[in-house]
């Protein structure tokens, strides 16, 4: 009896082998033929990949383009803006989110595989630095002050007075500093914007400043009350007047009633973060948010009516919606024209 | 003394034999041991009412929407872990039908055929060395092999790369769960075989294998929730992280397309900055756990069941 119910197990395994086998067997090539035909009828398979910053846009748009076209088979996933550019030079991805322009290197390398790529700039990532509304002394902040305020050496900082001397030594301009508590409320590093935040601020003035000490890894201090919940932030820096933080633009947009956005000094002078000054770059801590796109299989059915769903206004409106600036009429234009044209290569710079 | 009622009967001979009435400095390190395990259980109970306490609400109000619903890291309100539980399942599928059998097999030959030589006893050491490997070696070791170079039989980055790899990380410990079942099988069991003329592979078949296999499956079901629970290599060699879509296909085919799993969605739902999401990610963990209790739970009764005392 015992053994006849080992041999019922054996046999359970030996069937799901079996099982596999036929899959095998059946299965090469599902998928990977491409798309024909148009409208309801389109199929085939994207794979994206890339920045987890554009990979909510990127996934909007795919569920809205899911709902009109079922049977086109989806992956988008957002291990970070180089792997993206990695398998995407590779020919692995159709689709590459990202956060940046692509580099030098990244470009070499999908020449070597013989991969063109159409690059769209679709939307506008900024960062607010933000303050309580009760806040009546600060209006703007130059990259020195950020530096003194929230960078690495500002550890232990309990007023604004504190940063006082880092300040002066750096060029604050906002130095000498009140005699304020300095409660710091930020997004914690799991965030895309806490990355921003380090990229654009605290690594361009590290390399602006010459601090040698920092130019391997630079990361804000590390005594802050971090969130991953913008919402949370908000609360925080809405808390106590004379308080301190960033947080994506969209936020600062919702909480106008409760925090209050600082003016940036980014070298050219203090600008405001709006809509206009985001989308302009005249705004320093903002950043060209894009998708990349293999000119190869551009004209491929699937591809196609992604790209231009993607770019579409109900598209391209999906940016707005996970919280990032629109670009300008006539930036989206361009990028439409670019899409339209097919041309190739890189265009950050111009 | 409070403790008199909790004196097990070799308590009270020992106290007797020594001769005094409390032995403090016994009581002291029992009190330790105590400790040390109420400390464990605490951090456990911690863990697990933080996620329940997350994530009951979503399963209470979604409930089955959402163990069928669709990854994304965009609509909170419709998200789910249909997707993630479907590869999670298809991927241990994988595991059962490539591991189980060859770390089986494996064992089989290193307990019953193999000689007890220098050579046979280094790749018996290394591979209790190879279950030590951390997991995002299998990934990288997978991303190549079998993403990579076998990608045109594995369709790239596919449900069938992604459980080969989980199937050669749990390799492993098949073999030396299995090689442990087969040696706690007594030797006169093969000898009375052989003493009446079986052959070696007959007294294999007809005995060893039968009464090591309720040993066999414990261990390679717990292997099993190893695999289940996964996260770092299946990020290597591609699972999906934030939507999927795969309409078109059928289920054999998806073997061959773009997947995610559970402890991947975890993963990346826990990085998300909404709150909503937070929810999700402790909802999600309670769906794991769920499925990896049930596999060790059919582990410990199938063990109960057909386990022999010898």
């Amino acid at each position: 009896m015992k053994r006849k119910r080992s041999y019922l197990v054996m046999t359970a395994l030996a069937l799901s082998l079996a099982l596999v086998s036929a899959a095998c067997a059946g299965g090469r090539n599902a998928g990977a033929g491409s798309g024909s035909g148009s409208g309801e009828s389109l199929t085939g398979e994207l794979v994206i990949s890339g920045s987890s910053t554009v990979e909510p846009i990127s996934v909007a748009v795919a569920e809205k383009f899911n709902a009109q076209h079922p049977d086109v088979n989806l992956s988008i996933s957002g291990p970070g803006t180089s792997d993206g550019f990695e398998q995407f030079c590779s020919g692995e991805t159709v689709i590459s989110d990202a956060s940046r322009a692509i580099e030098e290197e990244e470009i070499a390398k999908c020449e070597e595989n013989g991969i063109e790529f159409i690059e769209l700039h679709i939307a506008t990532d900024g960062i607010s630095v933000v303050t309580s509304v009760e806040n009546d002394f600060a209006t703007c902040l130059n990259y020195a002050d950020l530096w003194a305020l929230l960078g690495p050496e500002s550890e232990g900082f309990d007023t604004w007075a504190d940063a006082n001397q880092l300040g002066k030594k750096y060029g604050g301009s906002a130095a000498p500093y009140p005699n304020e508590p300095l409660a710091v409320t930020a997004p914690g590093e799991e965030s895309g914007t806490f990355g921003s935040f380090i990229e654009i601020v605290l690594e361009s003035f590290v390399e602006d400043a010459g601090i040698a000490e920092y130019e391997e890894e630079v990361a804000p201090r590390p005594d802050y009350q971090a969130s991953a919940n913008d919402n949370v932030i908000i609360e925080g820096i809405s808390g106590t007047p004379s308080s301190l933080g960033w947080v994506g633009f969209a936020f600062y947009v919702n909480n106008q009633d409760t925090v209050k956005a600082l003016e940036i000094d980014g070298g050219d002078g203090c600008v405001a973060p709006t809509e206009e000054t985001i989308a302009s770059f005249d705004y320093p801590i903002s950043r060209p948010l894009f998708i990349y796109v293999d000119a190869g299989r551009a004209d491929d059915a699937e591809v196609e009516a992604f790209v231009d769903y993607y770019l579409s206004d109900e598209g391209i409106a999906s940016a707005t919606e996970v919280g990032y600036v629109a670009i300008p009429e006539e930036d989206l234009e361009e990028t439409r024209s670019i899409w339209d044209e097919r041309t190739t290569g890189t265009h950050v710079g111009e | 003394m409070a403790r008199s009622e909790a004196l097990t009967t070799s308590g009270a001979v020992a106290k007797n034999l020594r001769g005094q009435r409390i032995d403090v400095r016994g009581l002291l390190f029992e009190g330790a041991l105590l400790l040390a395990l109420l400390t464990s259980l605490l951090i456990l109970l911690v863990l697990l009412y933080e996620v329940v306490a997350g994530g009951v609400s979503v399963l209470g109000e979604r409930g089955g929407e959402f163990l069928q619903g669709r990854l994304s890291v965009v609509s909170a309100a419709t998200a789910g872990v249909g997707q993630a539980i479907l590869g999670s399942l298809m991927v241990s599928l994988i595991v059962i039908v490539f591991a189980f059998p060859l770390g089986i097999a494996a064992a089989v030959y290193l307990e019953e055929y193999a000689a007890d030589t220098r050579f046979n006893r280094f790749i018996t050491i290394n591979i209790r060395n190879l279950a030590g490997v951390p997991s995002i070696v299998y990934g990288l070791l997978g991303l190549t092999i079998f993403v990579q170079l076998l990608g045109y039989f594995t369709g790239g980055k596919s449900v069938l790369a992604g459980g080969l790899t989980l199937a050669v990380l749990v390799l492993p410990i098949v073999i030396i769960t299995s090689s442990e079942a087969l040696r706690a099988v007594p030797d006169a069991i093969r000898e009375a075989g052989i003493g009446v003329g079986a052959t070696r592979w007959e007294v294999i078949r007809s005995h060893v294998l039968p009464s090591a296999a309720p040993g066999v499956l414990t261990g390679t079901i717990l292997s099993l929730s190893r695999a289940l629970g996964e996260t770092a290599p299946l990020l290597i060699v591609g699972a999906t992280t934030g939507f999927l879509a795969v309409g078109n296909v059928g289920f054999f085919d998806q073997f061959y397309g773009p997947y995610t799993t559970l402890p991947t969605v975890i993963f990346r739902w826990s990085s998300l900055p909404s709150g909503d999401f937070r929810s999700l990610t402790s909802a999600a963990i309670i769906v794991l756990l769920t499925l990896v209790l049930a596999a060790n739970a059919i582990a410990i009764i199938l063990r109960n069941r057909y386990e022999k005392k010898w």
